[in-house]
């Protein structure tokens, strides 16, 4: 390894530890880590989205002589300028023009593929004849499909819960906790598995004791 | 700083600098050692217990510690835990095994170093698996760090065979297309034209130049699609984008965070199967047969979530012997 | 005297191998073939039969399938070693792509809409190609109506116009009922924590930007906040993630301020950006929160991994927290931290009740028929699918289907 690839570990592994000091208590060594990082991630951010957007998207297009939607960036080109009247108080108003574009594009493009993939789909998808199959199969489909149905029950904002419909907003709200417990623990494995990889680096990559 | 917290910190600056000059590499302890550590460690737990039913609770930095050793620790075991493989992940395997050799492979990395621990021994073990299968890999980022992660996988697999150097070409192999912003627009329009999303490879070299990308026009002209993906945007949009508008055949591989929220899609039939987390990552990295950091890492996994489960033990005995103590 | 064996007896046996040579000769020309591998001339296979050329149908133009049936020869260690796709404009026909053997479907691109085109498919094998019948002129048109989308359509159309009826209900002044929201008054009494101990107010927002609903419901709930704040006089900070944000944010407190009658009060630094990166972000806030130690915390937005380390940090010094989001992910962990959650849906049903503003109120009735339309076809497909299975009748079976085919999208 070069000297710079070395310096690199030794100063990763220290702003590592840097970082994890945090677990005992606040330090001046932590805040110190926080303030480079959060440093150099804003300035990775914006030179990223210069280049990315500026010259990929904006610049190559309209400087390249054969093609042949070169005039269409413009348009974005003008929503971004729009977008930094916010600074100025008097024509800060324009502004609302290309969040407007933003909002709209986006709600549009979400509002059937949120429809198709995450709710006729997966009505279909809790459709199932309940008592088919092994024992296994019959508590799954009664999960299911009786799951989902206690879980609309719970996010139903016009009716009170009570009676027979509160009975069965709260099966749904345990079948949340539930899903909720389920989840926790995948993250549980998520958050060890990151902490894995910074251990593997310090101990692998710095200290060298594992292979 | 107290005084004792200053003997701490340079207990541990001296154990560092010990263990970078001194200890013998790689560290490994043998099968004695490793259970002696498992029955210290189990006896701090039934120590720990029984001081909680006392009334003596830890504070939150010691459950640091154990879960710090629980993590550590078996990095220098030698112990292998068998391995149970999920229907999912075997689905997902399945997909891909099922494929022609000659056949084309989107692979999508939206990930960046963060979500490596999890994501990257899947993406290497993918990749190792198509470079000796001959499956025709197309790469590109919806992050943008994504595509330097394929070519940290696409090293791994050269490093572990080199013989793959002379016999896989760029261009004709595997393309990277590089990173373009834009999440789920991006997705919208590769459904019509990938040369109008990423007119040049991560190289500059046009579309059109690529022997790989010659037929290549949009979502039917490729096999199949590997997304591994540790967020926004990710599995999520690629399944309501190109599988449910365009149909594109997607197994999806995610951190594990982000997998309780993909297993919908996976019951309803829009994914092919799932790799969720590191143990997805260690049992695909078994039925490839291409072991890697995950199969590695599973033994230090299972240990942590043993403790994990015991200090919720321990954690609810305390929450209710606080509650006993306060009725009191 | 002894007799003589006829002369041409001798030669019978001669003559018999002999005759074995050629036999023998062409066996092991067979053999070296069969050993060297080269083909033995087959005759020409069958064509491939029954070729349809049809325009792919809701499309721009840009697409002709072609169908056939696969050659009879076309078998295992048979002579047929792939097909050929032939296309005619005029008279004369060029290949189009050339395909292994076993396929029976391809898609031409390669073709201007509205223009006629003949096809032949021809099966190839080692002395040249066999062709089939010409298909009749066929042209890609452009279909503007996908009718295989029409349930979605109808069921669309139907959700969409609940959504503007309530909305338009509610702008004339019609009480919309909303059931009240467990949580909302635990913001009420987050905030009476804070004015009574005299420490400030930490609002994130979440760390996606205004495109998503989560922010905007985020910054409705702390525009509430907010009023209080500038009438109490309590200070709040507000770390964010995203530039819009950031300025939507301070128009919002600002808003409340002049409201409140104390716009001098207002300073710009009460929000603040910090980084788009999300573990940057979350290291800043966790910085503000253990040297400022906010007595009240609240998290309302769209969340990812840094959730529970805000959550963790904020149980660490000892603030009451709020949280909602509609991430299902880290939902968990807002419920095992925090003191009180807003899940999902309950983050919008929060933000439409504080603000009264006809068309949050419009959109969440609207939503509810949505929600009452799917719970009405899962009970009802449910209880067809599972008399269907115990052979109840037809009846139940076809209904079942329906309910199926109702909520399927085809593409």
């Amino acid at each position: 390894m070069g000297f710079w690839e070395i310096f690199g570990v030794w100063l990763a592994a220290l702003l590592t530890l840097g970082i994890i000091s945090f677990l005992y208590r606040d330090n001046a060594f932590y805040k110190a880590c926080e303030a480079i990082f959060v440093g150099i991630s804003a300035g990775y951010w914006a030179i990223t989205y210069f280049w990315d957007n500026l010259y990929r998207k904006f610049y190559l297009q309209v400087s390249d002589p054969a093609g042949t939607e070169k005039y269409v960036p413009w348009i974005g080109f003008v929503l971004g300028i729009l977008m930094l009247t916010r600074l100025f108080k008097k024509i800060g108003w324009l502004s609302r023009w290309p969040l407007a574009f933003i909002i709209g594009a986006t709600a549009g493009l979400y509002m059937m593929t949120y429809f198709v993939s995450n709710a006729m789909v997966q009505i279909s998808a809790s459709i199932l004849p309940v008592f088919e199959g092994s024992f296994g199969d019959i508590i799954t489909n009664l999960l299911v499909s009786g799951g989902t149905f206690c879980g609309l029950v719970y996010f139903f904002f016009s009716k009170e819960h009570k009676g027979v419909f509160g009975g069965a907003a709260r099966v749904g709200i345990w079948v949340l906790m539930l899903t909720f417990g389920a989840s926790f623990g995948y993250t549980v494995m998520s958050r060890m598995s990151l902490m894995l990889g910074r251990l593997d680096f310090l101990f692998g990559d710095w200290l060298k004791l594992i292979k | 700083m107290k005084r004792n917290e200053l003997i701490v910190y340079l207990l541990i600056v001296a154990f560092l600098l010990a263990a970078y000059f001194f200890f013998p590499k790689p560290l490994n302890f043998s099968a004695a050692v490793s259970i002696i550590i498992v029955v210290i460690m189990a006896l701090a737990f039934i120590l720990v217990f029984v001081r909680t039913i006392q009334g003596h609770f830890i504070g939150r930095r010691m459950v640091f510690v154990f879960v710090g050793v629980a993590l550590l620790l078996p990095f220098f075991m030698q112990f292998k835990l068998p391995l149970q493989i999920s229907p999912e992940v075997r689905s997902a395997y399945d997909a891909l095994v099922n494929l022609p050799p000659g056949s084309r492979v989107l692979a999508s990395y939206d990930y960046d170093p963060p979500s490596a621990p999890e994501l990257q021994p899947m993406a290497d073990a993918f990749i190792k698996y198509c470079f000796d299968h001959d499956l025709k890999v197309i790469i590109m980022g919806l992050w943008p760090q994504g595509p330097q992660q394929a070519n940290l996988s696409i090293e791994a697999a050269f490093r572990e065979n080199p013989a793959l150097r002379n016999n896989i070409k760029y261009g004709v192999d595997y393309v990277n297309l590089g990173f373009q912003s834009g999440n789920e627009f991006v997705i919208l329009r590769m459904g019509e034209s990938f040369k109008a999303m990423f007119p040049t490879d991560l190289y500059n070299t046009p579309y059109d130049s690529i022997p790989l990308l010659k037929n290549i026009r949009n979502y039917s002209n490729v096999d199949m699609s590997f997304n591994f993906s540790a967020g926004r945007p990710g599995a999520v949009e690629w399944v309501q984008v190109a599988v449910d508008r365009y149909g594109l055949r997607i197994a999806s591989c995610n951190t594990a965070v982000q997998a309780p929220q993909v297993y919908p899609y996976l019951e309803s039939g829009q994914l092919l199967g799932l790799l969720g987390g590191m143990s997805g990552a260690a049992e695909f990295e078994d039925l490839t047969g291409k072991a890697g950091k995950a199969s590695t890492y599973i033994l230090s996994q299972s240990f942590a979530h043993v403790v994990v489960i015991l200090f919720i033990i321990i954690g609810n005995v305390a929450f209710f012997r606080e509650k006993r103590t306060k009725v009191d | 005297m002894r007799s003589r064996r006829p002369p041409i007896a001798a030669f019978v046996p001669s003559l018999f191998f002999l005759s074995l040579i050629p036999f023998i000769f062409l066996t092991a020309v067979a053999q070296s073939d069969l050993e060297t591998g080269e083909n033995i001339a087959f005759a020409p296979p069958e064509p491939p039969t029954g070729v349809i050329a049809l325009d792919h149908v809701y499309d721009c133009g840009e697409m002709i399938d072609i169908s056939w049936t696969l050659s009879a020869a076309d078998t295992a260690g048979g002579p047929v070693t792939g097909y050929e796709i032939f296309r005619a404009e005029a008279d004369s026909f060029v290949s189009v792509s050339v395909l292994p053997l076993g396929t029976n479907t391809y898609s031409d691109e390669k073709i201007i809409a509205g223009t006629p085109y003949r096809y032949r498919v021809a099966a190839l094998y080692t002395g040249g190609a066999v062709l089939s019948e010409i298909t009749p002129p066929v042209s890609a048109g452009t279909e503007i109506i996908n009718w295989n989308l029409l349930n979605l359509f109808v069921i669309g159309l139907f959700v969409c116009g609940a959504v503007i009826y309530y909305i338009t209900h509610a702008k004339r002044g019609k009480k919309l009922f909303i059931r009240k929201i467990a949580g909302l008054e635990a913001i009420d009494e987050a905030i009476g924590r804070a004015t009574e101990m005299g420490r400030p107010i930490l609002f994130v927002p979440g760390i996606n930007d205004m495109d998503d609903v989560q922010t905007i419901a985020g910054i409705t709930i702390l525009g509430k906040v907010a009023q209080v704040v500038a009438a109490y006089d309590i200070k709040i900070n507000m770390p964010v993630s995203r530039s819009l944000v950031m300025t939507t944010a301070r128009e919002t407190i600002k808003e409340a301020y002049i409201g409140a009658g104390r716009p001098d009060a207002y300073n710009d630094d009460m929000v603040r950006y910090v980084t788009d990166e999300q573990f940057g972000y979350v290291a800043a806030v966790d910085g503000v929160m253990v040297r400022e130690k906010p007595a009240t915390c609240f998290y309302l937005g769209a969340f990812f991994a840094e959730s529970l380390i805000l959550a963790e940090t904020g149980n660490s010094i000892g603030a009451i927290q709020i949280a909602g989001t509609a991430q299902p992910a880290q939902l968990p962990f807002f419920v095992a931290a925090c003191d009180y959650t807003l899940i999902g849906e309950e983050l919008f049903a929060a933000s439409a009740y504080l603000s009264n503003e006809p068309k949050q109120l419009g959109s969440l009735k609207g939503q509810d028929v949505g929600k009452f339309v799917a719970m009405a076809a899962i009970i009802i497909g449910v209880i067809a699918a599972t008399l269907a299975e115990f052979g109840a009748g037809s009846f139940f079976v076809e209904l079942s289907d329906i309910m199926h085919k109702l909520f399927t999208v085809e593409n």
